[in-house]
């Protein structure tokens, strides 16, 4: 068998190479979070310094925000029940936004998130103003910072009229922020217009999905329609088969029946 | 029938194995292998003095494809999208079935479509020899429940003193106006030798029968092959090839792309010791790499809705150690072990203007692993029985490799995509001496494969055969297949009649299910199909073939083929060639000059898959007329070869023509070839 040696060894030697020259597989990396100072003041008593960071410049639709708070020290306050009121005033009338105020009285590594869904662009239509009211320390304070908000490249923000009440409704675009071939998880928000200043979470719709990729007039298969799952957010998952401009068709019901058709686009 | 044949055969001669002989003491080549022999064996190599070399029958056309010259087999069917890149079966089993082998090596295609099978990055030059084994034979290299198709690579030869040797020749063929040119040149020491040859094709748009121009349909490519042999010891040989293969703008009429690039690079290292005295009398160990880049293209189209790129990569190495010894004097056995890595890539982008490109992978990253034992037991039981025991047990592992692979399949709720196949293949084969000349060879098998990257992963495949968009199904489970194969043959001196029926039954039968709930994603699709295992089909048949010299320098041959199949459902199965006849008869005048006429008959195929919304298709006779010249000088040997194929211009297509595209019409042929 001496004479076999060699072809042992050689067999083995070609097996370690063939074993060891396997690509290694690929990992996804986690994406760093970084904010953005949008605007700052003092509150009117001039006791603490408001600050507002966004993840990016604020634009019409969902805006994630996240509140610093410093005393006159300027340490940072970690305990506060803070409300955000947006404000749009016009030539001739003014209107709010739906918001939602930070649902914690304690801050998250420093900062009280909430969010403000800008109904309409900043120009020469009219001005935004975030007013933050901060309860802190006993105290009720406030402060008023003027905002600008761009119109995205993309629409993140849609309303319909419902034809039974005539109530106006808006769908913000929430998820996905940054959509993948593959399964994606899909958030929208939706608030029903009360008032001019008030927009209440609406939480009784039944939503449905449908993407479409409009050039090639194709669907994709299991995606799960949005449900409800508080504050007037709606979650679900929506699949996308390939990169390029997708439409998510959305038709809402209320408990009458009624439907509202809208869709966002998604272009990656 | 070795007196018949006046003529030698020489480099580049082409003949047939079909009957080996009676009772021989050395390995006798199973009943179920054909042997295309396309370069004289070398001494060094396996002798097939034994056998009977079918006069120059497959020698259709000496400009020929390695796929023209494989589709003269009468087990072997094509199914052809373009004038090049035609995909090879055998009998009515599915390309998926079937192996298709480079020397033992693994060659995969990279194309999702199947334009690019491993036949065409290989020209006949490369070649030895081509070998196909039907019945359980087939598996001894891989999984296959088809049989196999081996491609044996020519090899550099050694010589008593240094000589210089090769050929140079040149073909024409009118109804494409194509091209071939290709050089061969050998160099022989009495320790080493190398063998060099390139070859180059161009072929335009072809013409049909009706005289139309058949649009899309050209192609070109150019081959170098190297090979080098070193004789280490007296009886052990190191061996290395290279073959790079380049192709560019092949045209394919019957499907909505064609191929734009299509390069393959090929490789080995082969140690090789042959010698009869020790106790094992032949070990090889092999290590090979091969990568295949492909890229598909629409520019030629007009009128697209959308212009795409279709880029697809393979890349497979592994290593292979052989060996042989007789553990009796009747007694042969074979013993193999195997181990390959293949991994396949492919991805589509759309072009929308103002839109971001539309991007999928249409074959996720994937690597199978696959590893395998094999044996190969042969008995010679007295004068009259011969026994043959196969048997192979192959481990494949699938796996999608990348991220975004996994993310993409799992918008159809494939979470796991990781699979594991043990595929165990076992064949019994009995020959015996019936009757003085009748020799009888049963032979019964079991024996799998496993589904293939597109069966597992494919995104939306298209299929322009039934027009739905196909999507993989990693819980597949492999294919089964349970097989009875009889041949009988008569053997006189001047007439040889062979007969081969077989019949198997293929469970977990990989096919495509409408799905109703998916959209399709090709525009213009009726729909997606998703892989499923049928719980069976059935596939029958029989081919026949009879060579009868009925002068020495007269030669009758005729091939007859039928393929029947059936799916579990009782419909019939797509893609099952109809009757098929070739009949050819060659007369030589004196030494130098011979001329052959031919028939080439098929009949209509009526028995049409409904699921696959296949038309049938209308018979057709051909008649073709080809003639040799050849003088031999001192020192070199001049041919001359042409004919003329398609005689009467017959507008006529074969079943497994995709797209009611016409083949071409009358082809007048030559070749030129000098050989030193």
């Amino acid at each position: 068998m001496k004479n076999n040696t060699w072809l042992i060894l050689w067999a083995l030697f070609a097996t370690t190479f063939l074993t060891t020259s396997c690509d290694t597989e690929e990992d996804t990396p986690e994406p760093a979070t970084a904010y953005e100072k949008i605007a700052e003041g003092q509150t009117e008593t001039a006791h603490l310094k408001v600050e507002v960071y966004a993840t990016a410049a604020l634009t019409t639709g969902y805006n994630p925000l996240y509140i610093a708070l410093y005393d006159e020290a300027g340490k940072r306050v970690e305990q506060a029940d803070i409300r955000l009121m947006p404000l749009m005033e016009m030539t001739d009338k003014k209107h709010a936004a739906p918001a939602e105020s930070p649902s914690s009285e304690k801050a998250v590594a420093g900062y009280f998130p909430g969010a403000v869904v800008f109904t309409m662009p900043s120009g020469d239509m009219g001005t935004w103003s975030l007013t933050v009211q901060v309860q802190a320390n006993g105290q009720t304070d406030k402060v008023t910072l003027p905002v600008t908000v761009q119109e995205p490249a993309t629409p993140r923000l849609k309303s319909f009229v419902l034809a039974t009440d005539g109530s106006k409704y808006f769908v913000a675009y929430l998820q996905p922020q940054e959509p993948k071939v593959g399964v994606n998880d899909m958030e929208v928000a939706v608030y029903r217009m009360a008032s001019m200043m008030d927009f209440p979470a609406a939480t009784d719709l039944t939503l449905e999905l449908a993407p479409e990729m409009p050039t090639m007039g194709h669907g994709s298969p299991n995606n799960v329609s949005p449900v409800h799952t508080g504050q007037g957010h709606y979650k679900g998952q929506v699949n996308f088969t390939m990169t390029g401009l997708w439409y998510l068709h959305l038709t809402l019901r209320d408990t009458s029946g009624e439907a509202g058709n809208l869709y966002f686009e998604v272009n990656f | 029938m070795a007196k018949d044949m006046k003529t030698p055969f020489l480099m580049g001669s082409l003949a047939l194995g079909m009957w080996p002989a009676l009772a021989q003491q050395q390995a006798v080549p199973a009943d179920s292998v054909r042997t295309i022999v396309l370069q004289e064996v070398a001494v060094t190599t396996k002798s097939h003095s034994q056998q009977q070399h079918l006069q120059e029958f497959y020698q259709a056309n000496r400009s020929a494809t390695t796929e023209e010259l494989i589709a003269r087999m009468p087990e072997v069917s094509f199914i052809r999208r373009g004038s090049y890149g035609m995909e090879p079966t055998i009998r009515a089993y599915s390309p998926g079935q079937v192996s298709v082998m480079l020397d033992g090596m693994r060659l995969q295609g990279a194309c999702t479509d199947k334009m690019d099978p491993a036949t065409i990055y290989i020209e006949p030059l490369n070649l030895q020899g081509i070998e196909v084994q039907t019945a359980g034979a087939g598996s001894m290299q891989a999984a296959a429940i088809g049989g196999s198709l081996n491609m044996k690579l020519a090899e550099a030869e050694l010589a008593g003193a240094p000589a210089l040797s090769g050929s140079v020749s040149s073909g024409y063929q009118s109804a494409a106006q194509a091209v071939l040119e290709a050089l061969r040149l050998n160099y022989a020491t009495p320790t080493w030798g190398l063998r060099a040859s390139g070859t180059y094709r161009k072929s335009q748009n072809y013409r049909n029968g009706k005289g139309e121009k058949v649009l899309y349909s050209p192609y070109e490519k150019a081959n170098i092959a190297l090979n080098a042999k070193y004789l280490l010891e007296e009886d052990l040989v190191l061996k290395a090839d290279f073959i790079a293969d380049e192709g560019w703008n092949i045209g394919f009429p019957a499907l909505p792309m064609d191929v734009g690039e299509a390069s393959a690079r090929i490789g080995s290292v082969t140690l090789l010791r042959e010698n009869e005295s020790r106790r094992w009398s032949r070990l090889e160990a092999r290590l090979y790499a091969n990568r295949i880049a492909h890229a598909m293209d629409d520019s030629a189209r007009p009128d697209l809705p959308v212009r795409m790129d279709m880029p697809g990569l393979s890349r497979t190495s592994g290593l292979y150690v052989e060996g042989s010894m007789a553990p009796a004097p009747n007694q042969q056995l074979t013993l193999r072990a195997d181990a390959s890595s293949s991994y396949l890539e492919a991805s589509m982008t759309m072009y929308q203007p103002g839109q971001a490109p539309m991007y999928m992978l249409t074959w996720p990253n994937n690597r199978e692993l696959q590893s395998g034992v094999a044996a190969q037991y042969t008995l010679q039981a007295g004068a009259k029985t011969q026994l043959q025991l196969n048997s192979r047990l192959q481990v494949s592992r699938f796996s999608v490799t990348s991220a975004a692979g996994r993310d993409q399949l799992s918008v159809f709720g494939y979470g796991q995509t990781r699979q594991q196949f043990v595929i165990p293949s076992v064949s019994v084969q009995a020959s015996r001496v019936l009757y003085k000349k009748l020799k009888g060879t049963l032979s019964g098998s079991f024996n799998g494969r496993t589904p293939s990257a597109s069966e597992l992963y494919g995104f939306y495949l298209f299929s322009r055969f039934d027009g739905y968009d196909y999507i993989g199904n990693p819980a597949l489970k492999p294919e089964q297949s349970l097989q009875g194969e009889l041949t009988l043959s008569w053997q006189e001196p001047r007439l040889r009649v062979q007969l081969t029926g077989y019949a198997s039954r293929v469970a977990n039968y990989i096919v495509g299910a409408y799905e109703a709930e998916l959209s399709a994603m090709t525009i213009g699709a009726h729909g997606v199909k998703v892989y499923q295992n049928e719980a069976y089909a059935l596939l029958a048949g029989a081919e026949a073939s009879a060579v009868y010299n009925i002068t020495a320098y007269t030669q009758l041959v005729s091939t007859l083929r039928y393929g029947y199949g059936r799916s579990a459902g009782g419909d019939p199965l797509p893609m099952v060639a109809p009757l098929r006849s070739v009949s050819s008869l060659r007369r030589y005048f004196g030494d130098r000059l011979w001329v052959q006429g031919e028939t080439e008959m098929a009949a209509a195929q009526h028995r049409t898959s409904a699921r696959f919304q296949e038309k049938p298709t209308e018979a057709f006779m051909l008649w073709h007329l080809r003639a040799g010249y050849r003088l031999e000088t001192e020192k070199k040997v001049w041919e001359l070869n042409g004919g003329v194929e398609n005689l009467f211009d017959a507008a006529y297509r074969e079943h497994l023509d995709w797209g009611q595209v016409l083949r071409p019409g009358r082809n007048i042929f030559f070749q030129a070839s000098m050989a030193f």
